[in-house]
């Protein structure tokens, strides 16, 4: 479709409008403030450690490592614990034996340990 | 001085060569931040970021490419990041204004005028840079260092690292998109 020729006009002079454009120049002492904001980025070994330590990748791969550790120990131990064998039967008799031992020791047992 | 001199002597951690290519170069980092971003505050932020990346990294330039089209490509990235920045800013604010919470809803900003602008043409020149702000990142960056930064395309394809027929492309689907958004801007005031 075709443009009216005054749209065409306006559309045309403000596609122009940036032609013999000058410099933009930034406020004087520009160079005094890059050094000031260089001297504010100088930061110490803590302040590097601690940006380092606070980045979400390294967050996200000490959780990782933790948690990886964690379900390594679990397994491990799954695996290395030994079944002790005892049917219900067993146990039940285990539980039944050790309520009848009469043996008691309380405090005095222990205290007059060398007495007949 | 020659540049390729002042880059050694910087490399070697020579204050004074830093303070001349900051003087050579502060107008074009920042007349270039500034067509990007359209906000002068904004822009003179960039542009100190720029110095304080290239006196950090100077070691990292080879020397493959003119010193000022690293330049340009440091402030480039720096003014694209500052604009992603600034509208994840205006998103999380709007989500936060939603749930009530008591944050600083970030207004659209009033039109820019560049201070290079002649006087008779400030109107239209404010209303073509909010029509570049609407164009595709690729044709804005070529449109913005051709027309505001006044680069030939032989040196805008260096920048963008790519060759002069794409950058004719892109400026020329840039001009078309602009027609087009001027028209509609024209005819919505009618």
């Amino acid at each position: 479709m075709k443009m009216r020729p005054d749209m065409d006009k306006k559309v045309q002079e403000t596609l122009e409008s940036l032609d013999g454009i000058q410099r933009a120049e930034p406020q004087p002492f520009f160079y005094t403030r890059v050094i000031g904001r260089l001297q504010r980025n100088d930061k110490t070994v803590w302040e590097t450690m601690s940006s380092f330590i606070s980045r979400p990748v390294v967050v996200f791969a000490g959780l990782f490592v933790i948690l990886l550790v964690n379900a390594f120990m679990v397994l491990r131990q799954d695996a290395t614990t030994t079944n002790t064998g005892l049917t219900a039967d067993q146990t039940e008799q285990l539980v039944t034996d050790n309520e009848y031992v009469l043996a008691t020791n309380s405090s005095f047992d222990y205290e007059n340990i060398d007495r007949p | 001085m020659d540049e390729r001199i002042l880059v050694e002597q910087l490399k070697q951690g020579d204050e004074s060569a830093f303070k001349t290519i900051v003087e050579t170069w502060q107008n074009m980092v920042y007349n270039t931040a500034l067509g990007i971003v359209q906000n002068a505050e904004d822009a003179e932020d960039i542009a100190q970021e720029t110095f304080v990346q290239v006196y950090q990294s100077i070691g990292s330039f080879k020397g493959e490419s003119k010193f000022s089209t690293w330049l340009y490509r440091i402030t480039i990235a720096k003014a694209l990041d500052h604009e992603r920045r600034k509208k994840r800013k205006k998103r999380f604010g709007f989500v936060r204004s939603l749930f009530g919470e008591d944050s600083e809803v970030v207004v659209n900003p009033p039109d820019f005028n560049h201070p290079g602008v002649v006087l008779d043409k400030k109107e239209k020149a404010a209303t073509l840079f909010k029509t570049i702000a609407e164009l595709p990142e690729n044709q804005r960056i070529a449109f913005t260092l051709h027309k505001v930064d006044g680069l030939s395309y032989q040196e805008v394809a260096e920048v963008m690292d790519t060759t002069v027929s794409s950058v004719e492309s892109l400026m020329h689907r840039a001009k078309t998109n602009l027609k087009k958004k001027l028209e509609d801007y024209y005819k919505d005031r009618e």
